[in-house]
């Protein structure tokens, strides 16, 4: 929503001092109703996830699919490579010699297991990210150090400037800001050429 | 600072069986028929009684030095989360005592089962033997036998005896017991390596005493591991389920925590199997690939894919995701068939160097419901009087009250 | 103690980030100049190597492996630790060891890359390195997938890479520690692009925490194959001593044994130097000293049961490789290496040495001198004494294969000293998770310090 200054309001942040305030703030926010809720903190909070009603994060899939994936592209590998392209025989050991392709097979496997985590964590957390509405906030540097933060983003349907900061004041939350974004400038002319 | 608690946090009776509790009276019944099969099986079993027999014993021997090292393990690494279930292991160790006993057929049948018993037998042209004769000799074997069987029961008698006094004790005294299994625990692992080691050279690997194998002790451990782990399972399940004693205390965090040792365990075994079996393969050296020939050939080869299917592939997928190993009853199904499969493991190696081809017998089940039934009266016996859990334990409260990742 | 000194979050920020924000003691400057002199040798004997080739080491018909084997063992078993502090102890739920995790996984990168270069520059012509990798080429050759230095190729490399997106993983956090306090817009972007705009989400931690566990689940595996891998160069081969199925498991446990030493050796300079003692305590180095304990014994238990089975096996000339270690003309690397590998760790028993700065010291060096003799031992004794007696020679070193080796801890702590200036060297947020603070059922300054258990100890 825009304010008379053309500046649109991400959302509301709600500053707490320790992880059980974190957390009881948060549920408050989910009982009042509030879905499009983030907390931030310095470390993962015991409880946070099931306060806030986050589903199980589906990273797992990922490793299973490339770590199976990968372990299969090994032994293709090797197999393709001793029986079909270049089959030699090497001290009367059979050409698929699978015991002996067993070691690089499980290596691949384990290296496709461990892009799928990456990837998948990734993936599922939007990153990279290096723009974001919540690094305009000054106080916010101290997610990264010692304090704990609750975000309501201005689109959820509940969202409304006062009565979400004031929400977030009874909640516990020390400092209370709006986070704000300047409007996109508009170029000269550009509304001929839209 | 915590203090440790004035009183126990619990009242051993509470998370006992409750009197009159038929397990005692089936334990002894149990036994009964155990004795019973196993003498019938015996006197009616000829040669052949002695490979059967010795399959079974070390089964269940392999249960019981997997309680000891499992305790032994939590007490070395100060274990809190594994407090609820450890005095089930400690029921288990506390089965090893029987085991001198149970060897007695095997002593008497010595000579059936090992081929350098007797001097050298083929008249002084087996080279190999006679040099090994100063280990394998049936004198020596019965005073290492001995020595071993004495230090794991003492050992196992010790760990269960102190753990069950502690639950009547409370506040520093409580403690000082805690204290002094710990101190024991360390040297303990020792004299279990060096043991272990040398019995499953001596029980199992002399069976074929052209063959050697490095690795065979950790290859025995493993297995020992996955089998406690599979019975702790178990034994925490039926003592859970519906309200038994240990409902409430015994969560799914705790099963969790088997099944990823479990798990891991499994992993671990198929590991050690293959990088025996690999090197060997690799290296060709026929006085070593004659093992792993006999039991690719003469109807072996179906047990030997049955087992590395059964003890690895299967288990693998079945205990990689987290839902089965929360849930006690997908769990204690993995438990089972790990159980079988550890028999299988053992059948597998004993049995190739003692018959020709792969013959299953009635003798091999008329021994495994023998010396079963004689070690679950045992351990039976062990498990219906004390507490199931250390109650008096000063980490007791954190394994109560611990949750996983 | 996990932390003494109650610091609290911001006191962990600031003591963390404390060595990596201001002018680094003279100290710093001194380790740097060392270790680059140390790396240009590292340098020079490549060269040298390259341009005359492989004639300057001693390598000799039948040592023809000679130093640079026992070297690469040496780098990669160090490597181990770093892993099984990461993620072994982390499966484990050790909290203790978010203190040494960083710096110990920054060791294990590092001591990879130093791994890495030996088989790099040993094959004689390593301008053809390239064909050790399954890449298509106008000879229509491939890779020979069946020998062990092939699974050496892709073990250890995959071990490096995975151990880079573990400890990146681990890092993410503290970059954007690192990125939020900067003072200077070069200082914000350099981090700030590596942090990748971590928020500290509920939902960042939440896929966070599983990659990390699976991470964890995956480098435990690794770091058992990775070292059984290099113990199949040898255990494959039919040589009297290195043909034995023990391998795998003993060198696993020899490997996290040297690194664990090399960890204490890093952690007692660094706690002193950047002024960490109240986040690296006594707590840590006992449990550590513990960790070097038992796995220095079940290396003691491989050794023997190895000289049990030799004698055993009746074979021959496994019996005379064992004897010969012991009594013949590398007895005193032999005896070195049984003092510095099974007497040394065993004043461990002892709580008082366990907590003693000097004695950890003293031990945690030894047993690395003894594990890369225990590493030559197998190598050259084994070679130089086998199954032809007209065959046996004697192998010495030359002062490059002496250059090559302390130029290799050149490469090493160049690397670790620049790591410990530009990266925070503890786990910040992993250390603040473990605090009594962080859990939302804390309830003030009443249950400060409680460690559940440890008092038991």
């Amino acid at each position: 929503m825009r304010d008379a200054g053309g500046r649109t309001v991400w959302g509301a942040l709600g500053e707490l001092s320790t992880p059980a305030e974190l957390l009881r703030a948060a549920r408050g926010l989910r009982e009042a109703g509030y879905e499009r809720v983030d907390a931030h903190s310095p470390f993962p909070v015991h409880g946070l996830e099931r306060a806030l009603g986050l589903a199980r994060s589906p990273v797992p899939w990922f490793v299973l699919v490339l770590g199976l994936g990968g372990a299969a592209a090994g032994m293709a590998l090797q197999w393709w490579v001793s029986v079909e392209a270049y089959p030699l025989v090497i001290s009367g050991k059979p050409f698929f010699s699978w015991p002996a392709f067993v070691p690089i097979m499980f290596e691949c496997g384990v290296l496709g297991g461990a892009l799928g985590a990456i990837f998948g964590f990734l993936a599922m957390a939007r990153l990279p990210r290096h723009h974001h509405p919540l690094f305009e906030s000054q106080r916010f540097e101290r997610m990264s150090d010692d304090r704990f933060f609750l975000s309501v983003e201005a689109e959820d349907p509940l969202f409304d400037r006062e009565g979400t900061l004031a929400l977030l004041r009874r909640l516990g939350a020390g400092h209370v800001e709006l986070i704000e974004l300047p409007a996109p400038a508009v170029p000269a002319g550009s509304a001929e050429e839209a | 600072m915590a203090h440790a608690p004035e009183r126990p946090l619990i009242d051993p009776r509470e998370v006992s069986l409750p009197e009159g509790h038929p397990l005692a009276r089936l334990s002894l019944v149990a036994a009964a028929v155990g004795a019973v099969v196993l003498a019938a099986a015996w006197g009616l079993g000829g040669a052949r009684f002695y490979a059967s027999y010795l399959t079974a014993y070390v089964y269940f021997l392999t249960l019981g030095l997997g309680g000891l090292v499992f305790v032994l393990m939590q007490l070395v690494t100060r274990a809190g989360w594994s407090v609820a279930v450890r005095r089930l292991a400690e029921h288990v160790t506390g089965t090893l005592p029987l085991f001198l006993v149970l060897f007695v057929p095997i002593a008497v049948g010595l000579a059936d089962l090992y081929p350098w018993v007797g001097g050298v037998a083929d008249g002084g042209h087996d080279a190999l033997l006679a040099h090994k004769q100063p280990w394998l000799n049936a004198g020596s074997f019965y005073v290492r036998a001995a020595l071993y069987l004495v230090i794991w029961g003492g050992l196992g008698w010790w760990l269960r005896r102190e753990s069950v006094r502690q639950d009547g004790l409370a506040g520093p005294r409580a403690v000082a017991i805690t204290r002094r299994l710990q101190i024991v625990s360390a040297p303990g692992l020792v004299v279990y390596g060096v043991t272990v080691t040398l019995a499953s050279f001596d029980f199992v690997m002399s069976l074929d005493p052209h063959w050697y194998s490095t690795i065979f002790g950790v290859y025995i451990f493993s297995g020992a591991m996955v089998g406690i782990l599979a019975l702790v399972v178990l034994l925490a399940a039926a003592l859970e389920r519906g309200r038994g004693p240990l409902a409430g205390l015994v969560t799914a965090e705790h099963y969790h925590d088997l099944g990823k040792l479990l798990f891991g365990f499994v992993v671990f075994w198929a590991y050690i199997a293959f990088s025996q079996f690999m090197l060997i393969w690799y290296g060709n050296i026929p006085e070593e690939t004659v093992w792993f020939a006999e039991r690719l050939e003469h109807g072996w080869r179906p047990v030997t894919l049955a087992l590395a299917l059964g003890h690895f592939a299967l288990p693998f997928f079945y205990l990689l995701g987290r839902d089965v190993k929360r849930h006690r009853v997908a769990l204690a199904a993995g438990a089972v068939w790990l159980l079988a499969f550890h028999y299988v493991d053992l059948y597998w190696l004993v049995m190739p160097s003692v018959v020709e081809g792969f013959s299953p017998h009635w003798l091999d089940l008329a021994t495994l419901v023998g010396a079963g039934g004689l070690f679950a009266g045992a351990l039976g016996r062990l498990v219906s009087r004390p507490a199931l859990v250390p109650v008096a334990d000063p980490r007791l409260p954190e394994s109560l009250s611990f949750e996983n990742v | 103690m996990l932390v003494t000194g109650d610091p609290g979050f911001h006191g962990v920020t600031e003591v963390v980030v404390r060595p990596v924000e201001w002018t680094p003691p003279i100290g710093w400057y001194v380790a740097l100049a060392v270790s680059v002199s140390l790396l240009g040798l590292f340098g020079i004997s490549i060269g040298w190597l390259i341009w005359e080739g492989v004639g300057v080491w001693g390598n000799n018909v039948p040592v023809a492996w000679g130093w640079p084997i026992v070297n690469f063992v040496f780098w990669v078993g160090i490597g181990h630790a770093g892993t099984l502090i990461s993620a072994v102890l982390f499966l484990f739920r050790q909290r203790w060891r978010t203190s040494i995790n960083r710096a110990a996984e920054a060791m294990t990168l590092f001591a990879v890359m130093c791994a890495l270069v030996f088989p790099g520059i040993h094959t004689g012509r390593p301008w053809l390195d390239y064909w050790m990798f399954p890449v298509p080429n106008q000879m229509a050759m491939w890779p020979q997938f069946r020998s062990p230095l092939m699974w050496d190729v892709f073990a250890v490399s995959i071990y490096g890479l995975v151990s880079l997106l573990f400890w990146y993983l681990g890092l993410i956090p503290d970059l954007a520690t690192m990125r939020d306090r900067s003072k200077t817009k070069v200082r914000q972007w350099a981090y700030g692009i590596f942090a990748l705009g971590w928020r500290g989400s509920a939902r960042h931690w939440l896929h966070y925490e599983r990659a990390y566990l699976l991470l964890a689940g995956l480098a435990t595996p690794l770091v058992l194959s990775v070292h059984s891998v290099v113990s199949f160069d040898f255990a494959v081969s039919q040589v009297p001593g290195w043909h034995t199925t023990i391998f795998p498991p003993y060198f696993v446990a020899g490997a996290i044994f040297s690194g664990m030493a090399m960890v204490v050796t890093l952690m007692v300079i660094c706690r002193v130097v950047f002024k960490l003692k109240d986040l690296i305590t006594l707590l840590h180095f006992d449990r550590m000293a513990r960790l070097i304990l038992l796995t220095g014994s079940i290396v003691g238990l491989a050794y023997g049961t190895e000289f049990f089975v030799a004698w055993y096996s009746g074979n021959e000339f496994e019996m005379f490789a064992f004897l010969n270690r012991a009594g013949g003309p590398y007895a005193w690397a032999y005896w070195i290496m049984i003092s510095c590998n099974v007497l040394s760790p065993q004043v461990f028993w002892f709580k008082k040495a366990r907590t003693s700065i000097p004695v950890l010291f003293t031990v945690s060096i030894l047993v690395n001198i003894g594990m890369w003799f225990e590493r030559f031992v197998i190598v050259v004794t084994s070679l130089h004494r086998d199954f032809l007696p007209s065959a046996w020679d004697y192998f010495s070193p030359t002062l490059w294969d002496v250059a090559t080796l302390l130029g290799s801890f050149g490469l090493f702590f160049t690397m670790f000293t620049l790591f410990v200036r530009f990266v925070p060297m503890v786990a910040m947020s992993e250390l603040k998770g473990v605090l009594p603070e962080a859990s939302p059922h804390h309830h003030g300054a009443a249950e400060a310090g409680h460690d559940e258990g440890a008092q038991y100890a």
